[in-house]
């Protein structure tokens, strides 16, 4: 490693070594952080994982046993599928609402920067305590959604029980990751950004109509992007916490028990470190997995301008 | 008392803090229960009147968390060389960082404890101190021995009881009076009648009394204690003292009270507020639920909730007979312990003298935390005219009436979590699926018996 232009003439070997190594020491930090916050927990989970580690009980038994009971219990694979089912449906709809989104924004109307930045707020929002009482406002029985509902049916229908019926539970988190669309929308809007004018103009000239050049154009050009929001959506919808915590504490009935909820309840109210530890195991390996696949699908969907 | 960090105690930070952060790498150390389950209580060192650091912890809503901080400036003043940092927050999710800051060890020196939490964080001994080895510096004298035995597990004396507690009915009189009722129910026939009144008078939205799942648990504890005379289980074995049948009659009678318009139904409560406890609730701030089973110790946060036209009606109710005996059970309310990690034993046990039994300290914490248990700080108090009219009420109430044990296992996170917890998910099952007690009951003793219950039924 070079580090400077200094001359090495007359420099003693130790100021020679602090030269050769000088960017380590500024990465110290960082190193310390990584190693302390991420690689041991990360490989000490993993050990945990293996056995019956509890808060206060201490370790008693090593083998396979939290993951065989993650498999068989009704409890977690239930908060496995409602996470699958969480993340089919929160990953394309937000996808698609940030691209149109995105997509209506790249046109010079009057005031795009401001829509632009209102449509930015709600992803800086969060989950936080406001977030939830917003939430439980509009999916209330008698919120702003069942109104408009009867409204729109002119009363022929009340709407259901957002926030109480298993069935629809999962709905009002979904939709409040899918409003804080912004983060991709803002990606999406660079990425249209990048799109040559002259493929359009020229398109136009061959008759394309909008709904042709936008499919046949701007999907195949922004598809990197795409690509690369959907496997970060992935990872998010996998880790999602914030939503069910917030606004539903996973219910009703475990309804919105999503795999990271059902971690910190093994882990922060049950005290049960080592079935936490298989579980958050078994969703890192499930998230790579989604990303292997997506990313060894890329070769047959994703353009990038530098192949041929 | 040690410094020195273990390579384990390394191990079970880094883990607990990796986890929090990460929520995919969760440790913790394996080590923790073998630390110190003290044989003797050795006196600690004598105070130095070296500058001293202390960190105090609690829950509470605002009035308490200012008549601690007042009272902690106060003992600051008097004790010019002790600092005290304080911790505190909502109850809510407060066990969750109180349990893992205990298995970490980096709880606060004096920490306010739920009496469950000895059993459940310190049963060998390891989390807190035998308070007996402080006795110099806080005057035990001043609590029954009764009272002070209820903290003794792993023989030690782990905290210092502040308050004893039990639940009663509070009601909300101003909408009791639109339904046309102008006394509290004293029976169950009254209550059955107001469930009535209720929604004949002012439509279904309306309801006398709102139970979540936990409540519901204690309300129906209270009505087979009332009809069977006996404890819901052995307090010192956590043996439980009813059969299959009893305990599903019991739950026929929560459905009862939920059939008959008595009690909001669970899906009804949580169409309108997800998971929001029910003081922070809209049924409750505007009268729509009109009545809640509490700690007597709760009055003034259900009623400072209320809005300006429900306030005036808050009313301390009776306790109800269900049977022939009077049901009900006490307990310790909260604790103050001190941890096996403070470095200052002395100083901190001063603190807690100070808070529970010193006159002036006493005379600013009031009734924040409940009638206080300690003769010394009850006189103060009360002198200082700090003893909460609802409160001393309530508690007067509670004392004179219920006279059944708690076990320490009935507040297991496992059982009474919201969300989580198997009494929760009892009750949803009977509301959400109309299923009898008799249906639900396996799954009751089943959840009982994994966090230790021993089940004869």
């Amino acid at each position: 490693m070079k580090a400077n232009n200094a001359p090495a003439v007359g420099r003693t070997p130790f100021q020679k070594w602090c030269d050769k190594y000088q960017g380590l020491f500024y990465l110290i930090p960082w190193i310390i952080g990584f190693v302390v916050f991420k690689a041991v927990p990360f490989g000490q989970s993993l050990y945990y994982s293996f056995t019956d580690m509890n808060f206060f009980n201490g370790i008693s038994e090593y083998g396979l046993m939290n993951y065989i009971e993650a498999f068989t219990s009704d409890r977690i694979t239930k908060s496995l599928i409602t996470t699958f089912q969480y993340s089919f449906i929160t990953v394309p709809l937000k996808l698609v609402f940030a691209l149109f989104i995105a997509y209506i924004l790249n046109f010079n109307i009057k005031f795009v920067n401001l829509f632009r930045t209102v449509y930015y707020i709600p992803s800086i929002l969060g989950g936080s305590v406001a977030i939830a009482v917003l939430w439980r406002a509009v999916f209330r029985d008698d919120g702003l959604i069942n109104t408009l509902i009867k409204m729109l049916t002119f009363g022929a229908f009340d709407g259901p029980s957002w926030l109480s019926d298993p069935d629809y539970a999962l709905w009002v988190i979904c939709l409040l990751r899918v409003w804080q669309f912004g983060s991709a929308m803002v990606l999406f809007l660079a990425a249209l950004k990048g799109v040559p004018a002259d493929l359009y103009e020229a398109a136009t000239i061959d008759g394309a109509g909008k709904w042709r050049q936008f499919f046949s154009i701007t999907v195949p050009m922004i598809t990197p992007i795409i690509f690369y929001n959907l496997v970060t959506q992935i990872c998010q919808a996998f880790q999602e916490f914030n939503g069910p915590y917030i606004i539903t504490n996973g219910g009703p009935r475990n309804a919105t028990t999503l795999i990271a909820l059902l971690v910190y309840q093994y882990a922060f109210k049950q005290n049960e470190m080592g079935m936490a530890s298989a579980l958050a195991w078994i969703m890192f390996i499930i998230v790579c997995v989604l990303t292997i696949i997506a990313f060894t699908s890329q070769k047959k969907w994703v353009y990038y301008s530098d192949e041929r | 008392m040690s410094n020195a960090i273990s390579r384990r105690d390394f191990l079970k930070v880094t883990g607990a803090v990796g986890a929090a952060g990460l929520l995919a790498a969760c440790g913790g150390g394996s080590s923790s229960s073998t630390a110190a389950a003290n044989s003797a209580p050795a006196s600690v060192a004598a105070p130095t009147g070296d500058a001293v650091e202390l960190s105090i912890s609690w829950w509470g809503g605002e009035s308490r968390h200012e008549a601690y901080q007042k009272a902690i400036a106060a003992f600051s003043e008097a004790n010019s060389n002790v600092t005290v940092n304080p911790t505190f927050a909502a109850w809510s999710g407060w066990e969750d960082t109180m349990s893992t800051k205990f298995a970490g060890g980096v709880a606060e020196d004096v920490c306010q404890v739920n009496w469950n939490w000895l059993y459940n964080y310190s049963g060998n001994g390891q989390t807190f101190i035998d308070l007996n080895s402080v006795s110099d510096y806080i005057d035990l004298s001043q609590w029954d021995e009764t009272v002070l035995n209820t903290c003794v597990v792993a023989d030690m004396l782990q905290a210092i009881p502040v308050s004893m507690t039990g639940r009663i009915f509070y009601w909300n009189m101003t909408t009791f009076n639109k339904a046309g009722i102008t006394e509290v129910p004293k029976t169950l026939d009254d209550l059955m009648a107001a469930g009535a009144a209720f929604q004949s008078q002012l439509g279904d939205d309306y309801y006398p009394l709102h139970l979540g799942g936990y409540d519901r648990m204690i309300m129906m504890v209270f009505y087979l204690e009332s009809v069977y005379g006996k404890d819901w289980a052995d307090p010192a074995t956590s043996t439980l003292n009813y059969t299959a049948d009893e305990i599903a009659e019991g739950l026929d009678f929560i459905k009862s009270l939920v059939d008959n318009h008595v009690v909001m139904p669970l899906p009804t409560y949580y169409g309108n507020n997800g998971s929001t406890a029910a003081h922070q609730s809209n049924e409750w701030i505007t009268g729509k639920i009109a009545g809640i089973l509490e700690w007597d110790s709760s009055a003034s946060k259900y009623q400072d909730a209320l809005d300006d036209e429900n306030k005036a009606g808050f009313t301390v109710g009776e306790e109800i007979k269900f049977g022939d005996y009077n049901g009900g059970f006490t307990k310790v309310s909260m604790g103050l312990a001190i941890t096996q990690t403070c470095q200052h034993p002395a100083e901190a046990a001063m603190l807690v003298n100070y808070l529970l039994n010193d006159e002036e300290g006493a005379a600013i914490m009031g009734s924040e935390c409940g009638i206080p248990a300690s003769k010394a700080g009850l006189a103060a108090a009360e002198a200082a005219g700090a003893v909460d009219e609802l409160v001393n009420e309530a508690n007067s109430k509670v004392m004179a009436f219920c006279a059944f044990q708690l076990d320490p296992l009935f507040e297991h996170n496992n059982l009474k979590a919201d969300g989580t917890g198997i009494y929760q998910e009892v009750f949803d099952t009977i509301d959400y699926d109309g299923v009898s007690g008799a249906e639900v009951v396996d799954v009751l003793l089943d959840g009982m018996e994994s966090v230790g219950y021993t089940i004869n039924a």
